[in-house]
């Protein structure tokens, strides 16, 4: 999967009620909230975490939402952690939710 | 479009009982859109209805689910009808793919093992929870809504 160059062909995001969503794939099973958490308050203050289980195994299914307060934040901490290995996984870091329609490229 | 570019998602559960017709349907399209509908008539009558444009990821992630689940190889065949209990409806376009499965409820894993095509079915209960829970987590997370 080509990794995300900056600016370019980034969609714009869409604003959830209360803050700015990022969704993380590519989450090892093990992951913790605790350990996204530190990953990602550095860049911002995170407001929420969604790390949803696989309801087979009980293990992390392997991705997650994080929400931020502040756009700049979310920015920040998109660039930063996209392409970062977590436990020999690689992240791939995106917002969750755009204005519009997915382009085609 | 090119057929393996294709990918629709849609699930429905719901039945009719004492508090009317009582459902949750979602769907979620290749370019993104994710409508979600909730309905139940218990202590009010409205109907909760969101779409929020998912991104790329999102779509991604939702396939990595679907595939690894084998339900795109199973048959609903031997799978209980609809019934007063209640129907459900899973339809995935996925490539060249195309399932389109209607059953009734299941209620847990136990209700799977009695069935013809126990192995079938509950692959197809454990896609559903997994659809479910990233449905619901974005609508939790960019809503702020939880289903009844």
């Amino acid at each position: 999967m080509q990794k995300r160059r900056d600016g370019e062909g980034e969609e714009e995001p869409a604003k959830s009620v209360e803050g700015w969503i990022l969704f993380v794939a590519g989450v090892h099973e093990e992951a913790t909230e605790e350990e996204l958490l530190s990953l990602f308050d550095e860049y911002g203050e995170v407001k929420n975490i969604n790390l949803p289980l696989d309801r087979c195994t009980c293990y992390v299914k392997g991705y997650a939402l994080i929400e931020y307060a502040d756009l700049e934040s979310a920015k920040q901490a998109m660039r930063a952690v996209d392409g970062n290995e977590l436990n020999d996984q690689i992240l791939r870091v995106s917002w969750a939710f755009l204005k519009g329609p997915i382009r085609d490229r | 479009m090119d057929e393996e570019d294709r990918f629709y998602v849609r699930y429905y559960i719901g039945h009719k009982g004492k508090f009317g017709h009582e459902f949750l349907e979602f769907e979620v399209k290749k370019d993104g859109l994710l409508r979600y509908a909730n309905h139940t008539n218990y202590k009010s009558e409205k109907i909760i209805k969101k779409e929020v444009y998912c991104n790329k990821i999102v779509l991604e992630e939702l396939k990595k689910i679907i595939d690894s689940s084998k339900v795109l190889n199973a048959d609903d065949d031997k799978w209980p009808e609809p019934d007063k209990v209640g129907r459900q409806e899973l339809e995935i376009v996925s490539g060249n793919e195309h399932i389109s499965f209607v059953t009734t409820k299941i209620g847990s894993l136990l209700d799977t093992k009695d069935s013809q095509d126990p192995e079938g079915m509950a692959n197809f209960y454990y896609l559903v929870q997994d659809l479910k829970a990233l449905v619901f987590a974005v609508m939790d997370m960019h809503f702020k809504i939880k289903p009844i």
